[in-house]
């Protein structure tokens, strides 16, 4: 019964998790397609030519330099995969929210791959150091990001940035042309950050102007940390 | 003789571009496209034997893809070749035409045995085609 509140958070979190790993393991598979068609053509290659042809030698080594190139590309997605499994370990911790940004970028990668928007990240000049749950954090920044990346024209830049503000902090999504009105909807759905952190979406410029961009507030400690308990020991998401 | 024509539609461009060289080396002739709009474009342009079609692909997706390759070549065969096709979106791939459906990692051997029966399949319905318009012609002409 005390945990209530954090249901809907949690299967939000299940569903991401569902979301994010189909993801990244297609694009591991895509390496591994990769990297056993170009075995595959070292074989033909060792097949066809004279042992010692030096045309054979010089696109064996080219290909030895893609397939490192691969290696590296899963290697990155591999860490992605490490870093996600390790941001529900603590709920309770300090935290950089330059990584998280970095995390959140690697993890939304695909999502704008697919939606043929560039997406880049920049991380704050200075570390921000913010408590509470890394993972709930993760989460209300992905899917603002997603919301963003899904509303904007293909072949168009997000960018996604964070400065310290008063002390806690402010991320910026910001889309290079106006987003559709129905933006405004799916931001306003995102109650997962609101209800666990205190974080909240404002648009800007505001509606009913065509939002150009999302300001997410980000209080410094996140208010399940300290808010007061109510009779039966449940925490109020809301500090009432 | 003439060469068996295929062409590769995947958006991971060193995936196609290994692959085309192991078909090259085979004796096919190939194209490569890294969108479904590319597909569509080279489709518009030439005659293949057969289009080798992955479904994930930003933009326009494989299903999409291949309904709009149908449109403008009703009989051209698709085959499917990705890496992690649902029952679902095999079935869906199945009604929209798709002749086969290959799951990546598959051997090149098989392909290219399988572009080549698909050329014997386009000369065999171009046949039927020709012979039906001169049986049309004759009986028009009632000889």
């Amino acid at each position: 019964m005390g945990d209530d509140h954090r249901r809907p958070w949690q299967r939000e979190g299940v569903l991401f998790f569902g979301d994010v790993i189909a993801g990244l393991s297609h694009e591991l598979s895509n390496v591994f397609n990769i990297i056993n068609e170009m075995a595959g053509l070292q074989q033909d290659i060792l097949a066809g030519a004279q042992p010692k042809s030096a045309d054979a030698a010089d696109r064996l080594s080219e290909l030895a330099g893609r397939i490192k190139a691969q290696v590296e590309r899963g290697e990155t997605l591999n860490q992605s995969l490490h870093s996600l499994a390790h941001s529900v370990d603590d709920a309770n911790i300090a935290f950089d929210l330059g990584d998280t940004l970095e995390l959140v970028s690697s993890l939304a990668a695909r999502r704008a791959r697919l939606a043929r928007v560039e997406l880049v990240v920049h991380r704050p000049e200075s570390p921000v150091t913010l408590e509470g749950d890394p993972f709930v954090l993760l989460l209300t920044i992905y899917e603002s990001i997603v919301a963003v990346v899904g509303a904007a024209d293909s072949e168009r830049r997000v960018e996604v940035s964070a400065a310290q503000h008063d002390s806690g902090a402010q991320v910026f999504i910001t889309s290079a042309d106006p987003l559709p009105p129905g933006v405004a909807d799916e931001i306003a759905a995102l109650e997962i950050g609101h209800l666990s952190w205190g974080a909240v979406h404002t648009l800007d410029p505001p509606f009913p102007e065509p939002p150009g961009r999302i300001i997410l507030d980000v209080p410094a400690v996140a208010p399940a940390l300290n808010a007061p308990a109510d009779e039966e020991g449940q925490e109020d998401p809301d500090g009432n | 003789m003439a060469t068996d024509r295929v062409l590769l539609v995947d958006d991971e461009k060193d995936f196609v571009e290994v692959l085309a060289e192991r078909m090259r080396s085979r004796g096919l002739e190939v194209t490569c496209a890294t969108s479904g709009r590319e597909a569509i474009s080279a489709v518009e342009a030439q005659t293949f034997d057969a289009v080798l079609l992955d479904l994930a692909m930003p933009d326009l997706d494989g299903l999409e893809t291949l309904r709009r390759l149908h449109e403008i070549q009703p009989e051209l065969q698709v085959m499917i070749l990705s890496g992690r096709a649902t029952v679902k979106t095999a079935v869906e791939a199945i009604r929209c035409g798709a002749t086969d459906i290959f799951e990546k990692p598959t051997d090149v051997e098989t392909l290219v045995k399988r572009i080549k029966a698909a050329r014997a399949t386009r000369i065999a319905h171009e046949d039927d085609v020709a012979e039906e318009h001169i049986e049309e012609i004759l009986r028009k002409r009632g000889w």
